[in-house]
């Protein structure tokens, strides 16, 4: 990742001859100075105004009364919104959820796919269809998927009470998925992994074609089996990009949305469970926002998860630094 | 590189300037509305609704009496279908020419009168002698304004499946069903009754006796000063939902989610709650148990569950017509074409002596004559006054019965959490 | 099993057993979208069985109909909806972020490094944090519920600037911009005739992803979209899905739709999508 490897500039062109006319030298002095700020200005002005401004007036919004049921309740309410959400029950519990369902999906979902981009790290017939059959579960809409896989964990007729019925679990009263917090956690950060795990491990397999091959030969003296030449090896050479997973898993896993909400049998209520059992963050803002129609709460919760990110993105990056400075 | 042509690629580039452009332009077509104009003063009126409505019979009536007029239907659930019209009379925009609304959600909605078109400002005062009295006051606004034309009550019934009956040892006739259960005790124990025969459950879940029970009390969640009063109707009501799932007669089901709606065709229930409207969700969810349904009357007698009414937002451009869809929705004929094909009652008493409503037979309920039974109910209806947060309440409470059924809460515990959630939702 | 090797897994053949362990992990990546495309097909009786079916029916053409005569939902109008949207946002996309990234990676001008350093920051800025904003400046604009409001936050993307002046720096010899320019090009000609041509296939990557990423988003298209009779693909499931009468056949056939479009650009560019994850594309 060079993100931040930024070239010098290279060398301006020459200026045209003294001879050219004097709407030629205001053409070129346009073409040199001003086109280059024209070229980047859509970027700039688009992103200011959709992608700043709300979050900045996210921050105003979140210090007001704002109501879409009550036009006339509004006003500065000061830290009241914050003040809320500290002692607001819903909003711990989401919480909770988020960071549950966040470690049952990160885990699982980056061992597998070191596993798989291992795997891939060979000689293969039909390289490429193997790394393109591993992106199916990536390009399937997660709002198909999910709707699927709402099924799949049905109660009464769910396939995945059929699997654990072979098994003998659960024969006499199937398993209602999305009863506890547990079972549905583990629903949803299936398909969460389902969903992220050939993704990853593209990701890994390229950094794995980047380790020099000397390295594995110096190792050979050592004796290392295809398994230990995996952990010893392979693993701590793609560390860096394995933290960068990681950071990315984190700010995905913890807007989690489209999951949880679709898991539930009436997404339309965006309750997350009977009991909020797996209500995430990102739900309970729109639950708050666009169903209970208090925007300046939404917005405020909105905020105290960007900060939540942030936290746990500079944890992320400390931790990037510390392992893979020492390379 | 075969994926993109040299000469695509630059058209694509070329294009993409003419693409914005063209976007910006047709703005129309993006961006919608309810006005779309087609032809020469030929107008189109967009109509959200929920549930079964008869839309769809209206619409076509409709549109053959007025060629110059369209009708765009658009349906959603329930609740996110209230919620989406509230969002957007405040937002100011986006709102259809024609909403539904439902009794739970029109007392919130009513206290916003400047939001909706004053029907009586459309010459439909004179709508009142058609209707009941407490159905006309239902949207008429503080000031006086009337925000609706109301469509159909929720008078009560118990449908129940008379091949499940028959093989438990159950009566089958009406009458002699109806004698089963006087009270909803009675009814319980009917209940048990059955489930010890048939091995199987008798209601399909505790939200389905809650709904009816507490529709049958004198004051519901709210009095009439927006105070939240769990403590008298609602606690009734959840005292008997309760019992039933204590003995161990409820299936266990969500209301309206696809597990029940499986549980029709699945026979894991043999009773159901019915509010006219019902009849209609009954015969689309589980065409396949056609004339193996009857219907009895409800234990405790009387109460009404639902029922709604056309409104018109303010926003609309087309006032004038979607105060005459509103009217000829609201017509007789058309009342009582929607009672026999989907079942939902009208709220004018003359039809309930009409004898197209009096004689008819509901051939899918065996037919059962839904005109007499239902009629009956409706006539002493007690009203009963739903606060601005009804919808929101009812919701609360309802998830709080899921966790019993889900076993996460003994019936015992569950009490003091309805209250907890209904407060919550009460504030929120 | 302790072979010793001193070679690259890489230079390594790969043995019977890890052509079985990748035929196991498509099996679980294939089978959902297999057995979306059984329910789709299949008839209400049929998915109460149990155990569950596994065998695809005859019924796809009648529960496609069902969607797509389904009144309220829009089914068949949200598809034209969604390419609608998907085609503007990438084509935007590329027009814009090319043009950016040319200027980063090619074109003097002061504060270059700092406004890169602004772009790169920006990559990490979780936007989905400003819906409640974006919602009330959408409202303010008249644009909720129209494709507009879906469409404007997508037309430039941070990643997409940065691939590019990736891409471009080092797909584009300087010498032979400077050549063009001694020779009098402006810098739109340069830009026409000497990048266009050479950043193809990083054009073709970037396409793929945005429109890939633009098909798949759902929240702000819910929260502005929902409840008009102008949805997404993805809104026109989640309507589906909720609502008094769900079938699931009826809810899998709108799926198993929605998904063919991607499913066909998997198929027809999936080189290309590899090849972008793989040079360090993020979400």
């Amino acid at each position: 990742m060079s993100l931040t490897q930024l070239r010098p500039a290279p060398p301006s062109p020459q200026r045209p001859t003294a001879s050219a006319g004097k709407a030629t030298l205001w053409w070129h002095r346009f073409d040199t100075r001003t086109v280059p700020y024209l070229l980047i200005a859509p970027f700039f002005v688009l992103f200011a105004i959709f992608g700043l401004f709300p979050l900045i007036f996210n921050a105003v919004v979140s210090l007001r009364h704002w109501r879409l049921d009550d036009a006339d309740k509004t006003g500065w309410a000061g830290a009241e919104n914050y003040s809320r959400l500290l002692t607001d029950a819903d909003f711990w519990n989401a919480l909770f959820n988020t960071f549950g369902i966040f470690i049952l999906s990160t885990v699982p979902q980056l061992v597998l796919a070191l596993l798989i981009a291992n795997l891939l790290n060979h000689r293969l017939r039909g390289t490429t269809f193997w790394r393109v059959a591993v992106l199916l579960p990536y390009v399937t809409p997660v709002a198909a998927s999910t709707l699927l896989f709402a099924m799949f964990f049905q109660t009464d007729s769910g396939m995945a009470n059929w699997f654990l019925s072979l098994v003998g679990f659960g024969e006499e009263n199937p398993l209602n998925w999305r009863a506890e917090k547990w079972s549905s956690w583990i629903a949803i950060a299936t398909m969460v992994n389902w969903k992220w795990i050939g993704y990853n491990a593209l990701l890994y397999l390229s950094a794995m074609q980047a380790i020099p091959r000397d390295v594995y030969e110096a190792a050979a003296v050592d004796g290392a089996g295809p398994q230990r030449q995996l952990w010893q090896i392979t693993v701590p050479m793609i560390q860096p990009v394995v933290i960068f997973t990681v950071v990315l898993s984190t700010i995905g896993g913890l807007q989690l949305f489209n999951e949880p909400m679709l898991f539930d049998e009436n997404p339309a209520l965006a309750n997350g469970g009977s009991d909020h059992q797996w209500q995430t963050i990102a739900q309970l803002i729109y639950q708050v926002g666009w169903r209970d129609y208090n925007l300046g709460y939404a917005a405020a919760m909105s905020w105290a998860l960007f900060l939540i990110i942030l936290v746990v993105a500079a944890i992320n990056a400390l931790l990037t630094r510390r392992f893979g400075g020492g390379r | 590189m075969k994926f993109v042509g040299r000469r695509a690629l630059r058209a694509a580039a070329a294009g993409v300037a003419a693409t914005l452009v063209i976007a910006g332009c047709s703005g129309q077509a993006l961006e919608g509305g309810g006005d779309s104009e087609g032809g020469e003063g030929q107008i189109t009126l967009k109509v959200n609704f929920f549930g079964d409505m008869g839309q769809e019979m209206i619409k076509e009536r409709f549109e053959k009496a007025n060629p110059n007029i369209k009708i765009a239907l658009n349906s959603a659930e329930f609740n996110a279908h209230h919620e989406d019209l509230q969002k957007k009379l405040v937002a100011g925009s986006g709102a259809p020419d024609v909403a539904a609304v439902d009794e739970g959600f029109m007392v919130g909605l009513k206290n916003q009168a400047d939001n909706f078109v004053n029907l009586l400002d459309h010459g439909l005062g004179s709508a009142e002698s058609r209707y009941l009295p407490w159905k006309w006051k239902g949207s008429m606004s503080a000031d006086g304004k009337q925000i609706g034309l109301g469509t159909d009550v929720g008078g009560l019934a118990m449908c129940y499946r008379t091949d499940l009956f028959k093989a438990a040892g159950l009566p089958t006739e009406r009458d002699q069903v109806s004698a089963l259960w006087p009270t909803w005790d009675a009814f319980i124990e009917t209940g048990k009754k059955y489930t010890e025969t048939s091995k199987k459950k008798f209601i399909d879940s505790g939200t389905n006796l809650f709904n009816p029970v507490l529709a049958q009390q004198p004051v519901g969640f709210y009095n009439e000063q927006e105070q939240l009063q769990m403590e008298g109707g609602p606690k009734v009501a959840f005292d008997v939902s309760m019992k039933a799932i204590d003995a161990g007669i409820s299936a266990n089901l969500v209301s309206f989610q696809p597990g029940w709606n499986q549980g029709f065709t699945g026979d894991k229930f043999a009773v159901l709650a019915c509010p006219a409207w019902m009849l209609g969700h009954i015969q689309q969810t589980a065409p396949g148990t056609k004339g193996k349904w009857d219907i009895a009357a409800i234990p405790g007698g009387g109460g009404n569950w639902g029922g709604s009414w056309w409104t018109v937002p303010a926003q609309t451009k087309h006032a004038e017509a979607a105060a005459k869809f509103v009217d000829f929705a609201t017509q007789p004929e058309q009342q009582i074409e929607v009672f026999k094909t989907v079942g939902n009652l009208p709220s004018q008493p003359a039809l309930y002596k009409d004898p197209a409503v009096l004689d008819f037979k509901h051939e899918f309920m065996s037919n059962a004559p839904t005109g007499q039974i239902f009629a009956k109910t409706a006539e002493s209806l007690q009203p009963q006054y739903l606060g601005k947060k009804n919808g929101k309440t009812r919701e609360s409470v309802e998830r709080v019965i899921t966790q019993v059924q889900e076993g996460k809460l003994t019936t015992s515990d569950a009490w003091p959490k309805a209250v907890e959630e209904a407060g919550k939702a009460a504030s929120s | 099993m302790s072979v010793v090797t001193s070679r690259a897994p890489q230079d390594t053949r790969g043995t019977w057993k890890t052509y079985l362990s990748l035929s196991v992990a498509l099996l679980l990546s294939a089978f959902p979208l297999y057995w979306m495309f059984v329910i789709a097909t299949s008839t209400d009786a049929a998915l109460g069985k149990y155990p569950p079916v596994l065998i695809p029916s005859d019924q796809f053409m009648v529960n496609l109909r069902e969607v797509f005569t389904l009144q309220n939902v829009y089914f068949a109008a949200s598809l034209i909806n969604s390419v609608i949207v998907a085609t503007v946002v990438t084509a935007s996309t590329l027009f814009f972020c090319s043009l950016a990234g040319f200027a980063f990676a090619k074109l003097r001008f002061k504060g270059r490094n700092p406004l890169m350093f602004v772009v790169i920051l920006t990559l990490t800025v979780p936007n989905q944090l400003g819906v409640v904003a974006l919602y009330i400046l959408m409202g303010k604009l008249q644009w909720n519920g129209t494709l507009i409001a879906v469409i404007a936050p997508g037309l430039v993307s941070a990643f997409g600037v940065f691939y590019m002046r990736q891409f471009i720096d080092h797909a584009v010899p300087g010498e032979l911009v400077e050549a063009s320019r001694i020779d009098g090009a402006s810098t739109m000609r340069v830009y026409w005739s000497i990048v266009l041509p050479a950043i193809r296939p990083a054009l073709a990557v970037l396409g793929l992803l945005t429109f890939v990423a633009t098909w798949n988003e759902f929240q702000w298209p819910l929260i502005t979209l929902g409840g008009t009779e102008y949805p997404t693909s993805m809104v026109a499931l989640s309507d589906l899905a909720s609502g008094n009468f769900v079938i699931y056949r009826r809810v899998l056939a709108g799926a198993f739709v929605a998904t063919v479009p991607l499913l066909l650009l998997l198929v027809l560019g999936g080189r290309q999508i590899v090849r972008g994850i793989m040079e360090g594309a993020v979400k």
